[in-house]
């Protein structure tokens, strides 16, 4: 099976393209951090790579915490770690000295990939008779950018779902008795039962 | 400037202007029964889906206005706040508030629909807009600061905040039992539930993002 490809991709201001940035112990290019950062899924600092985070956001690094940051921890500077520490950001030390911090960073990345579900897809099984008329998609603690289903009477191609643009509500089924939902948040579904 | 609020003040005196959206008209015919005719709302608005032919005839009857609207983007609660809006500007009404009677129960979507509704008033109308249901009040607070009056007698023992929509990155209160400052209240993170009063009589809350005020009625 032949993977179709676009390497430069993410480079592109605009788009729909899902993806994680890792920021290694290497001076950061500010031009790509700005764009890369804004539309990352999940952002992470392999450990001294939170010292060139630190110093490329000088004077709103609040507004840029990474996710996690991971490593050994021999190359973040204590008071950049405690800076991140107490803003909240998880701080995951890893000892394994086989791996590079590099290689330890995505292996953490994957994990957190699958928990957090950012593949996003979902099949939900909707015939087994005791389905209600009615079902919703909730956008209840942060605006979802794209959502997409299949399976719903009113049904979404990568559409914004966010309370004050539009909530999915009084949605119903087609005929197939399977609804597929993919999202790249946290999204709240719901659905009658038959009384 | 802090927007002042005393949200269960609408429970005491009279209603300036009355409709119903849609199916709001059965329960309103439901429990006036006996004495409907004292009871007739200015207008009735809605896809008419939901209401019953011969509560629609009976109100038809009696010369309530019958507004039927067919957009289906919107629920009947958002087009039926259009309506009041336009009603409220024709007639150069002074509102303090507009009141929703149902909205918050039954079914989990339409309670969120409400709550949708309520993102929306912002720009329907300058006017507060509060959702009411058995023992439930919300009310949308905008970012800014808000001053709270809860101290008519009919408050009843829980409120909460909740960052319903977005993740809100500083909440400030006070009057509360446990108080926020500079807080983040984000569904994940925290949610400010079963929260209650100190004694003041005042809540104010400061907020960055929009914020779902939800308050107990004494039953």
């Amino acid at each position: 099976m032949e993977r179709a490809f676009t390497p430069l991709e993410c480079l592109l201001p605009a788009g729909n393209l899902k993806f994680c940035l890792l920021i290694l112990n290497q001076p950061l290019n500010k031009g790509h951090f700005h764009c890369l950062w804004n539309r990352a899924a999940l952002r992470a600092c392999a450990d001294g790579g939170a010292n060139h985070l630190y110093d490329i956001t000088e004077g709103s690094q609040e507004s840029f915490l990474p996710d996690y940051i991971s490593g050994d921890f021999d190359s973040i500077q204590p008071e950049v770690k405690e800076y991140y520490k107490v803003k909240g950001c998880e701080l995951i030390e890893t000892m394994d000295q086989d791996l590079t911090d590099f290689t330890k960073c995505l292996q953490i990345l994957q994990k957190k990939i699958e928990k957090k579900g950012l593949q996003g897809k979902h099949k939900l099984h909707v015939d087994t008779g005791l389905e209600g008329p009615w079902c919703g998609l909730i956008p209840i603690g942060s605006p979802c950018e794209s959502v997409t289903t299949t399976g719903l009477r009113w049904n979404l191609t990568n559409q914004v779902l966010k309370f004050g643009t539009l909530v999915s509500t009084s949605n119903t089924y087609d005929d197939s008795g399977i609804v597929t939902i993919e999202t790249d948040k946290p999204l709240l579904w719901t659905m009658a039962i038959k009384s």
